[in-house]
């Protein structure tokens, strides 16, 4: 039998709990850190990859890259609580049998401490230390834009995934946030952030043909970020996306949200099933998530098939209609 | 993936902790969390590091020295907050500063209270001589209370909602001050002050967070005290209010379809902390090996150490439906002991006795029958020999794991490592 060793006064514990240095979620933030932890720093970063292995012979990637900035208030904090869900989600009615999850935070590389910061493909807990390493910027550039298009560069240049090139799958690309991308990829920006080394500027949409030959894009917006009701910031994302600008009224769905997504976009299953197994799993997120992507069900007509990215030129861009 | 659940055979302290330890510091695969199944703070599980730092595990996972090990208390764990934050803090004092960072809570799990604690130490002192063996740190209380008033026993996820809390606490005090006004026990508002601290530090999470863990890596069940103190089948009333067989671990990867290889701890010897039957009890025993870890405690009282009883240890198996493989500890001392005994059957009123009957679960009145007869057993003995190969035919399983001394570097794997039949699914 055991013996109670450790002191059990109420006066210490509290302290103890309040005096705990890094908070849980954010560690590194909440540290006292105000520079992108080295593990996540895209400088330099040849390629993050996700790779088949013996245990995920399949592997499919999924990347989740969230605005770490002061006009998201609390979101990033929720995102964090809610992400490390994502994978049991996603494996526990089949959807996706070996997802490969990297986190990371996307800010303003005009001005701020972290404009971009990077994890690995993790297929287990490894990716919660991930989303702890994240520093949260607050702050923010005020002019309602964050550096997204750096964000999809990286990714397009900078990643390689098993499931693309041996399988001809795409991975996904979640980007959550409530701002505007700057329309080019600065090259002075690239050579600083990044390290490439680049002839010229690179408009947003080349950008966004190249990293959509790869992922499948989505960009989701979550009501109480400071911008969420502004309709340019509506316009712009769809614009570019189509019907892959998610909208989310509770933030708490986020994690049910995208696995649905995948979900349908998988052809697991269609939005009436999903719904079903959140309400299966005592999930409380179905309303939510039905009206996030009650849009994108209703693109999901037999007819509309196509393997290739749209013509991105075309102002009324339908997006991928492979759903 | 090869999860594997510990438990101990016997009363308690034959090693689970360095066995957990081992398996993460430098098993046969990588551990990447560390499960708990049952009991709650009272748990006292030693580990020591090769370069001597020591800790006494309650309730973070045994394995939680070793970097990147993670800890999780599962719905059927009685979370103690208080405790748990000093437990932290020792940790944090050994090097593992990032503790409250690889610990997770079920949102489920019930809290261990001041006020349950302050019942339990009063109950506990009215029973006298009688006492049953508490730690005294009001885990039976716990479990009382949550089956007496199951919608008012407060759980982990209560420490998010302060106000739910503070109605959850108050009641509870009210009520142990109604049985016991003498009781000692701080104010509401404190206990939710420090309980609230608990809610914003830790991370609470919901069921679905151990099938993630199972699916993700390498995960080990960590037992707390031992078989023959199982609250069904262990020797009434000198048990434990926990179910210390495989049986929650079973349910847990039941639940997430997954399953694991069952690992038996037992001592070259037996050891029992607290009152109740030990048949092969040995006074020259427990005044020859003092346990470095395990003193008087107020609440327990002597810790008793005895010969290796085969009887007691098969009856273990048996209740515990069976075992893929042992772990045999404190063999150094079976080295230099070599007046150790063995007992294979008992003898009672002159009648030999090879076997305990195994009584259907709750039948408590059958347990405390048995326990009356197991007071006037006397052992009947011979030499024990090699203690690994004694235990593996007197037990008929394979022993996987020998131990010589405290520290994952004194143990020794007995073949490489073969996985053990597995749950049945």
């Amino acid at each position: 039998m055991g013996s109670g060793v450790w002191s059990t006064n109420v006066y210490d514990a509290a302290q103890s709990y309040r005096a705990a240095t890094g908070a849980s979620a954010f560690g590194h933030t909440d540290g006292g850190a105000t520079t992108t932890h080295p593990d996540l720093d895209p400088h330099g970063v040849t390629v993050r990859e996700s790779r088949d292995n013996d245990e995920h012979p399949e592997s499919l990637a999924i990347a989740v890259l969230f605005d770490v900035t002061g006009s998201m208030g609390t979101v990033p904090r929720v995102l964090q609580t809610k992400l490390p869900d994502l994978l049991g989600l996603l494996m526990r009615k089949g959807y996706v049998e070996h997802p490969q999850i990297m986190f990371g935070g996307v800010g303003d590389a005009t001005c701020d401490r972290a404009p971009l910061q990077i994890g690995q493909f993790e297929s287990d807990n490894r990716m919660d230390d991930g989303l702890g390493k994240i520093l949260l910027e607050g702050g923010g550039g005020g002019q309602m834009m964050e550096s997204y298009e750096l964000a999809m560069y990286f990714m397009a240049r900078h990643t390689a995934l098993d499931c693309f090139e041996k399988r001809g799958r795409r991975g996904y690309l979640f980007m959550i946030g409530d701002e505007l991308a700057y329309p080019k990829v600065d090259r002075r920006l690239v050579a600083k952030v990044i390290g490439d080394d680049l002839a010229e500027d690179l408009s947003i949409e080349a950008v966004l043909t190249e990293l959509r030959r790869m992922y499948e894009v989505y960009f989701i917006i979550p009501e109480g970020g400071y911008h969420s009701g502004d309709p340019r910031l509506r316009d712009f994302w769809r614009r570019l996306l189509g019907q892959h600008v998610l909208y989310l009224d509770d933030l708490d769905a986020v994690c049910e949200t995208i696995a649905l997504t995948i979900g349908l976009s998988e052809d697991a299953i269609d939005l009436q099933e999903g719904l079903e197994h959140l309400d299966e799993f005592g999930s409380t997120a179905g309303p939510s998530v039905s009206r996030a992507l009650a849009r994108l069900e209703a693109d999901r007509a037999p007819t509309a098939v196509s393997a290739s990215p749209p013509g991105l030129d075309d102002a009324g861009a339908r997006g991928t209609t492979r759903l | 993936m090869t999860h594997r659940i510990v438990v101990d055979l016997g009363y308690g302290d034959a090693g689970k902790g360095t066995v957990v330890d081992w398996l993460c510091a430098r098993g046969p695969e990588p551990v990447h969390a560390v499960v708990r199944f049952n009991g709650g703070a009272q748990a006292a599980h030693n580990v020591v590091a090769p370069d001597g730092r020591h800790h006494t595990f309650a309730q973070f996972g045994s394995g939680t020295l070793t970097p990147g090990v993670r800890t999780h208390l599962s719905r059927f764990m009685l979370v103690e907050p208080l405790a748990l934050a000093a437990e932290a803090r020792h940790l944090a004092a050994l090097g593992a500063a990032d503790a409250f960072d690889r610990l997770t809570v079920d949102v489920d799990a019930l809290l261990t209270t001041p006020y349950h604690r302050a019942a339990n130490r009063a109950r506990e002192s009215a029973r006298g001589a009688a006492r049953h063996g508490s730690c005294g740190m009001g885990v039976g209380e716990t479990m009382a209370y949550s089956l007496e008033h199951p919608d008012d026993a407060p759980r982990a996820g209560d420490c998010t909602t302060p106000g739910r809390l503070r109605r959850l606490l108050s009641a509870l005090r009210d009520r142990v001050l109604d049985a016991f006004p003498e009781a000692d026990v701080p104010d509401v508002d404190d206990c939710v002050d420090a309980f609230t601290a608990f809610g914003e530090r830790v991370r609470l999470v919901g069921g679905d967070h151990l099938h993630r863990l199972l699916r993700t890596g390498n995960v080990v069940f960590e037992g707390a005290q031992g078989v023959l103190l199982d609250e069904w089948h262990g020797f009434h009333p000198y048990t434990t209010w926990s179910t210390t067989t495989f049986a929650n671990a079973e349910t847990l990867l039941d639940e997430a379809g997954a399953s694991a290889v069952r690992l038996g701890v037992v001592r070259a010897y037996m050891t029992r902390h607290g009152p109740g039957p030990f048949v092969t009890e040995d006074p020259a025993l427990t005044t020859d090996l003092p346990d470095r870890h395990n003193a008087f405690g107020p609440w327990q009282g002597t810790f008793r150490v005895g010969h290796l009883d085969l009887v007691a240890l098969r009856y273990a198996l048996a209740v515990a439906g069976g075992v893929g493989e042992l772990a045999v500890t404190h063999l150094d001392v079976a080295r230099a002991r070599r007046d150790l005994l063995l007992c294979r059957a008992y003898e009672i009123d002159g009648d030999p006795l090879g076997a305990l009957p195994v009584g259907r679960a709750g039948d408590l009145e059958g347990q405390e029958a048995l326990t009356h007869r197991l007071m006037k057993a006397r052992p009947v003995y011979e030499p024990l020999g090699d203690p690994v190969e004694t235990l593996e035919t007197g037990l008929g399983v394979n022993v996987g794991l020998r131990s010589y001394g405290p520290t994952a570097a004194d143990k020794v794997t007995a073949r490489p490592s073969r996985p053990g039949p597995t749950t049945r699914r």
